[in-house]
């Protein structure tokens, strides 16, 4: 959980769900100073007008414009606004970008994106989501970071709980769990922390549903280090992962709740080990 | 082939043997392990240390019989039900006709509180039931209480003596007993004002309850992880099959933490519940798991609705209702 955008390095994805649009600038200009400062090229996404006046108040701002380094978008631009996005797609085009960043002689590709109107139906958010888990990938092993805004008001709880609980970082309410690739790839291939309680009882199993991992050697390993406490329901949906995976799910952690629920529940194809 | 007072009984053969003397448990207690190895059935011994020792000196190093540590079997109704489900499905898969148990279960005479054995005697006559156990609960009369004697001579349809076996006209059918079973009593700290109430709780809240609590007292810390698993479990099944407003209450003590959840709905239909773990029942899994790892776990429907009682740490014998 965080409480600004400061800070954030060149593998960060960060969901910020944000109750009125002077929260959501304020965020996006803290991402996009830094990313400056960090010589990333900073690529603006939001809907409408609002970005060239989001964005004037910045110091040198016509001159980053001028010479690439900010890069102002419309949503329809970027994605497929509209319809259902396609997560591969998505992916690509960004990796691209990326490259071309790099090319260009940036750090990498930073990017601010308020894709609100982008998950406004159960498919599209479905395949949103799908695509957050999927960028996130990428992300992990390349200069690529984020900034996903989200307005409360307009999708609210339960939308912005299954999309912020597939970004590494997310501001205070947004979810009570994360579920994301691993940014240390000895540590596991995904990493999986905060609370999975009644609360999540819904939104956890579509998460394992949309990250769809693959697993290595018939193990799928997850850094679950930063679980602080998991209930039965949530180890019982981790166990359908392992049977979809037709792999056995390690959970790497110190804590001792998965173990004890593993041999009451008599789990085969879950394992809990502490961390290497 | 099933042997003994047993042959051709269906399913489990469940005894109550009463003795009033070591001589007296040895005569019931031995013949019936003696015939077992006999027959080569597999025999097993789950006894507390005293009767256990009282059979190694009267049997010797008998080839065959299977010594459990007892106080590790019955630490706890649904567990001792897990564990003996898979050591009987495992003799079953080896080809076992019967399986001969002789088990000390636990009662304030030993230390330990009653009530929810008194579940376990009654419903291991349905949970052990597609095995062929026979099993034999010996009871002191020089120390069992008399109201759980009286427990006894209801959960257990058939009687051991040393003069034989047969069935018991005492016995009730598992179901009517524990929907007449009165409610357990209240633990000695609940005497003083709860150190928490929470009116409208969260699985959140009442974790971070038992962590704050659990920073002041003695209990161990896998216990407390037990617990935070177990108040967590209890609010997610208040706020699912029960009604609204879910409170919680804890007390805090040295040696245990007491947390009692609350909603105004009726509570689980299965007379079984907690004990078995029941996949297809409303919040019978999470009722179930909460069983395994509390220290003690009470339920009770009033007229303001449902209570489940849960106790890490050493719990105190219960105040009488």
């Amino acid at each position: 959980m965080v409480v600004t955008a400061v800070g954030l390095g060149p593998h960060d994805h960060l969901c910020w769900a944000y109750d009125d649009a002077a929260e959501f600038r304020d965020r996006a200009i803290e991402f996009v100073t830094e990313g400056l400062a960090g010589g990333y090229r900073i690529c603006y996404v939001v809907d409408g007008e609002s970005a060239r006046a989001d964005l004037a108040g910045l110091e040198g701002i016509q001159d980053a414009i001028h010479r690439g380094a900010v890069q102002i978008d419309s949503l329809a631009e970027r994605y497929t606004a509209g319809n259902v996005i396609d997560p591969e797609r998505q992916v690509e085009a960004y990796a691209v970008a990326t490259e071309s960043a790099l090319a260009a002689g940036f750090a990498g590709l930073r990017v601010v994106a308020d894709a609100t109107h982008l998950v406004g139906s159960a498919e599209q958010l479905d395949a949103f989501a799908r695509y957050e888990s999927l960028v996130d990938r990428y992300m992990a092993g390349n200069p690529f970071s984020a900034l996903c805004a989200y307005d409360r008001a307009e999708l609210g709880d339960h939308a912005i709980a299954q999309l912020a609980c597939l970004h590494p970082n997310a501001n205070s309410g947004a979810t009570p769990f994360h579920l994301h690739s691993s940014r240390d790839a000895d540590a596991g291939e995904l990493e999986l922390s905060g609370a999975l309680d009644m609360v999540s009882h819904e939104v956890f199993p579509l998460a394992l549903l949309r990250t769809d991992p693959r697993p290595i050697g018939g193990e799928l390993v997850i850094d679950a280090t930063g679980l602080d406490f998991v209930d039965h329901n949530s180890m019982l949906a981790i166990s359908e992962l392992a049977g979809r995976s037709q792999a056995t799910v390690v959970l790497r952690t110190s804590g001792p709740m998965p173990a004890r629920l593993i041999e009451i529940l008599g789990l085969c194809n879950v394992r809990a080990e502490p961390p290497g | 082939m099933r042997t003994g007072a047993a042959a051709g009984h269906q399913g489990y053969f469940h005894e109550a043997a009463l003795y009033g003397s070591d001589d007296e448990f040895l005569a019931i207690v031995v013949p019936f392990l003696e015939d077992g190895l006999k027959a080569g059935e597999p025999t097993l011994v789950v006894l507390d240390e005293p009767n256990e020792k009282l059979i190694r000196g009267a049997m010797g190093r008998a080839a065959g019989l299977s010594f459990l540590n007892g106080a590790a079997q019955y630490a706890r109704p649904a567990s001792a039900i897990r564990k003996q489900r898979s050591m009987l499905a495992s003799h079953v898969a080896d080809g076992a006709a019967q399986i001969r148990v002789v088990g000390d279960v636990p009662h304030p005479g030993t230390g330990v509180c009653w009530d929810w054995w008194a579940r376990y005697e009654a419903a291991v006559n349905h949970a052990y039931d597609d095995f062929p156990l026979w099993g034999m609960c010996p009871y002191d009369t020089r120390t069992t209480p008399d109201d759980v004697l009286a427990d006894v001579a209801r959960t257990h349809p058939r009687i051991a003596s040393a003069a034989g076996h047969h069935s018991n006209d005492g016995f009730e059918d598992p179901i009517g007993f524990l929907a007449r079973l009165g409610p357990a009593g209240p633990d000695p700290l609940e005497l003083a004002p709860p150190s928490v109430e929470l009116k409208s709780c969260t699985p959140a809240a009442a974790r971070e309850a038992v962590l704050r609590a659990a920073a002041g007292s003695d209990v161990p810390a896998a216990e407390v992880d037990d617990l935070l698993i177990a108040v967590s479990e209890a609010v997610a099944n208040a706020h699912r099959h029960g009604k609204p407003s879910v409170r919680l209450r804890l007390w805090a003590g040295w040696e245990r933490l007491v947390v009692t959840v609350a909603d105004r709905g009726r509570g689980p239909a299965d007379p079984f519940a907690g004990l078995v773990p029941a996949r297809n029942s409303p919040g019978g899994l999470g009722l179930w798991i909460i069983h395994q790892i509390c220290a003690r776990v009470t339920m009770c429907v009033g007229e303001d609705g449902f209570t489940i009682r849960m106790v890490a740490g050493k719990p105190g014998l219960p105040l009488t209702l």
